[in-house]
């Protein structure tokens, strides 16, 4: 847009900028590495962490010192396999064992590939690799097994959906196969962070005991990013949305891209979004449960953005057209929110749950389920941080007032008594002074008597002073 | 486990007693029901054919006792009361004759219960006598939250210090509804439905008939057992807050109406009007539609925590709040003679 367009832009839209500046002047990062003392291979991953990732390099750079590494050198992995499994001009036959080796290419030392096309954005991570390798051999023991177990897994989900891809077709059809698809390439990224974490003891233990809530951290994002990159991925010949949805709604999926089909494109639009919404509590219930603040900014940024962007797409026709985001300003001031704690979070969720409820129309055929789901998000937090208590109401009932309260009422009364002295005081000093200018008129000679007798007399004006000139 | 028992329930041919009393007839087909109730079986509240009635005032000592002395049950359901139509809610007018059958009938009740071998007495009492005080809001409370003080007579007069069901009395939709869904229903004839009083982002929690009725039979079963649940209240609703914006909106979305546009109206100033209406309504001795109360009630946030009756009554709403909104609408659409339009 360039700087005049941008100057305009912020002129018009002053707290957008307001929330940048805020961002830049007050976010304080928990954590700083030292590029000092960072050997060649360390400063190689980070360089590489800058180039591939533009979201996650910053949160990831803030991490407590436990973690950086080892989420950085995690990060990378999964983006090498990832690069393998998006580069088309690969066959299958060379394909396949790679992604469901690569968990052991980790500890061969100096391994790399060179086989990606030159259009590959990432081609220069695999061909540099040895650097990640080398970074993950000097790991603990534990992250290492945590790392490895977790790329398997993913390299085998990968490999299993290229191979379908191959064989039949990889549309997704039904949302049990859209949540699979989901967890292989978000789910399974969000177990490997939740054991990393309790494994640096600063996450609590339990959030490996429901699974589901780490599961939901990982879909969430993901379904967000598949609702709202529809146009770039059909464009890429690419469908995420199952069919099991959006079959409700048009014969064919590309229907959903003519003009004709705007209702039924927007009600499944709304399905979607549903579909999305209903892992927002979960997210929140995780949440709760880190300890260390970095990595709850690192767990808490990217949630406040997709259910920001999850709040721009509902119902919004432009994600057929192009792609959207929400603007720098949005995103800022919701890092800002997402970088304090649970509680500002929450009332952040809680009013973008409200501009979707806003948006929400009778007129969808998922009118009651979006707003019960938006009910679910809003009573989950009440369940956390509750507006008010039993305790509380009983005391009402009963006219007793609480400690805080009867000390606010003495400090009131205190204040109270404070502004009339102040009054008093003034009041005298006003009198003393009036009385004492009275006085020292009267004793130059002013003749108040002939003045209250003008005044009673009705007499409000000083004599013209022509008439004066004349007497004289 | 309830073979051969004997259960009486009084107000058996009202909304939420017939209710219970078909889940209980389909549930548990051993046990013998007696209904007693002020009234003849009505129309709109079918009732099965192997139960039987008696025409009973609970306000009268006398027939309470001879009717308890003749059938001897062994659980005794207490639904009869009386809810003050939306115009009466919040007003004082039928005060005396709330409290007589509410508060008055119930001590009765109980009393008779007392003197003979009951083993179990479950008394439907209503959320109200904790949420009409309309002065605050009510964002997920449970059972531990105090009666209020200041409050309408249906809430004051549900008041009781038993195991009690606390139910949604404006907030129950069904079968034989004749508070809710009319009311709103009716909203559309009097092109009242485009205007949003308040912001109408308050939640609240409604729930269907035969939920409650559920919940009733699994308070039977829970005294006839571990009783757990003795000299408990529990709340009964859905577990599903919606707001009520959206509640009115479904439904009229039902009838085939959607409000053309929408017409916010700030709280105080609703209020300020709602008093205007009842000064003119006392004037000309009529009924207001809009009043104080009527618009705290729009505003307000009320839902509980179902958290209690799940983990003692093993409650859990079966009809879901869409399915129970739909049934409501399809059976009052039928009881007044309309077609609902097609829905995709």
């Amino acid at each position: 847009m360039g700087f005049i367009g941008n100057a305009l832009y912020y002129s018009f839209h002053p707290y957008q900028l307001r929330s940048i500046v805020q961002w830049k002047v007050w976010h304080n990062p928990p954590h700083e590495r030292n590029p000092a003392n960072e050997t060649q291979s360390e400063k190689d991953c980070f360089k590489f962490l800058d180039l591939t990732s533009r979201s996650f390099s910053a949160v990831i750079q803030e991490l407590h010192s436990e973690l950086l590494m080892p989420v950085c050198v995690f990060y990378l992995v999964l983006r090498g396999l990832d690069t393998i499994e998006d580069d088309t001009s690969i066959s299958l036959e060379t394909k396949e064992p790679l992604l469901r080796g690569f968990d052991d290419f980790l500890t061969q030392e100096g391994w790399n590939f060179t086989g990606n096309r030159k259009e590959e954005k990432d081609r220069e991570l695999l061909v540099q690799f040895p650097c990640v390798i080398t970074e993950f051999m000097k790991m603990k023991p534990a992250y290492q097994a945590i790392i490895k177990d977790i790329t398997a897994k993913m390299g085998n989900g990968m490999a299993d959906y290229c191979r379908k891809a191959e064989l039949s077709d990889a549309s997704v059809k039904t949302i049990e196969e859209y949540d699979q698809y989901c967890y292989y390439v978000a789910g399974l990224v969000g177990e490997g962070l939740t054991r990393l974490f309790v494994e640096a003891e600063l996450a609590n233990p339990a959030l490996l005991e429901r699974p589901h809530l780490q599961k939901s951290m990982g879909l969430f994002l993901q379904k967000t990013n598949i609702i709202r990159d529809i146009r770039e991925d059909n464009d890429d010949k690419r469908r995420f949305w199952p069919q099991e949805i959006w079959s409700k709604y048009v014969d064919n999926f590309d229907d959903l891209f003519k003009p004709e089909f705007k209702e039924a494109a927007l009600n499944c639009n709304s399905e979607m979004v549903l579909n999305a919404l209903e892992h927002a509590d979960e997210c929140l219930f995780y949440l709760a449960g880190l300890r260390e603040q970095s990595v709850f900014n690192f767990c808490a940024i990217p949630q406040s953005m997709a259910i920001a962007t999850l709040e721009l797409c509902f119902r919004n026709y432009d994600i057929f057209e192009r792609n959207i985001k929400i603007t720098k300003g949005d995103a800022c001031s919701l890092m800002f929110a997402s970088t304090q704690n649970l509680r500002v979070l929450c009332d952040r969720f809680r009013d973008l749950t409200r501009k979707i409820h806003k948006k929400n129309t009778p007129k969808d055929p998922n009118f009651l389920k979006i707003s019960m789901a938006c009910g679910k998000i809003e009573k989950f937090i009440e369940t956390i941080f509750p507006s008010q208590n039993a305790e509380e109401a009983n005391r009402r009932v009963q006219g007793v007032l609480s400690e805080e309260q009867l000390k606010k009422r003495e400090e009131d009364a205190e204040n109270k008594s404070d502004v009339y002295f102040m009054m008093a005081l003034m009041g005298c000093i006003v009198l003393f002074v009036a009385g004492t200018m009275m006085f020292f008129a009267w004793l130059m000679g002013a003749r108040f008597d002939l003045a209250f007798k003008e005044l009673m007399g009705g007499n409000f004006r000083p004599p013209a002073p022509s008439a004066i000139h004349e007497d004289l | 486990m309830l073979k051969s028992k004997k259960v009486l329930i009084s107000g058996g041919t009202g909304f939420v007693g017939s209710a219970t009393v078909r889940a209980l007839a389909a549930r548990h087909p051993g046990c013998a029901i007696t209904v007693i109730d002020r009234s003849p079986p009505r129309a709109e509240h079918i009732l099965p054919k192997t139960i039987q009635c008696m025409q009973v005032d609970v306000t009268s000592a006398a027939e309470v006792d001879r009717a308890i002395q003749t059938v001897k049950p062994d659980i005794i359901i207490h639904t009869a009361g009386i809810v003050p139509s939306v115009v009466d809610r919040f007003s004082r007018r039928l005060e005396r004759e709330v409290w007589k059958i509410n508060v008055e009938g119930t001590r009765i009740m109980l009393n008779a219960a007392l003197e003979s071998d009951v083993e179990a007495f479950i008394y439907t009492s209503s959320c109200c006598v904790v949420t009409d005080d309309l002065s605050t809001p009510y964002c997920n409370i449970d059972e531990e939250w105090p009666t209020s003080h200041t409050s309408l007579i249906y809430g004051e007069s549900k008041v009781q210090p038993n195991g009690h069901l606390l139910t949604p009395p404006l907030g129950s939709v069904g079968e034989g509804d004749y508070q809710l869904v009319p009311a709103l229903h009716a909203c559309i004839a009097k092109y009242q439905t485009p205007f949003i009083i308040g912001d109408g982002q308050n939640l609240w929690d409604v729930t269907h008939v035969r939920n409650v009725a559920d919940a009733h039979i699994l308070a039977i079963e829970n005294l006839m057992t571990s009783r757990t649940a003795s000299g408990e209240a529990f709340f009964i609703q859905n577990n599903e807050p919606i707001t009520f914006r959206d509640f009115c909106l479904a439904i009229w979305s039902h009838f085939g109406h959607n409000p053309p546009f929408e017409i916010r109206i700030p709280e105080k100033l609703a209020y300020v009007v709602g008093f205007l209406c009842e000064m003119v309504a006392w004037v000309t001795d009529t009924h207001a539609t809009l009043s104080r109360g009527s618009v705290r009630d729009a505003c307000a946030v009320r839902y509980v925590s179902g958290e209690k009756a799940k983990a003692i009554l093993g409650y859990e709403a079966r009809i879901g709040i869409e399915d129970a909104i739909r049934l409501s609408c399809e059976e009052y659409a039928r009881r007044i003679g309309v077609v609902l339009p097609a829905r995709c």
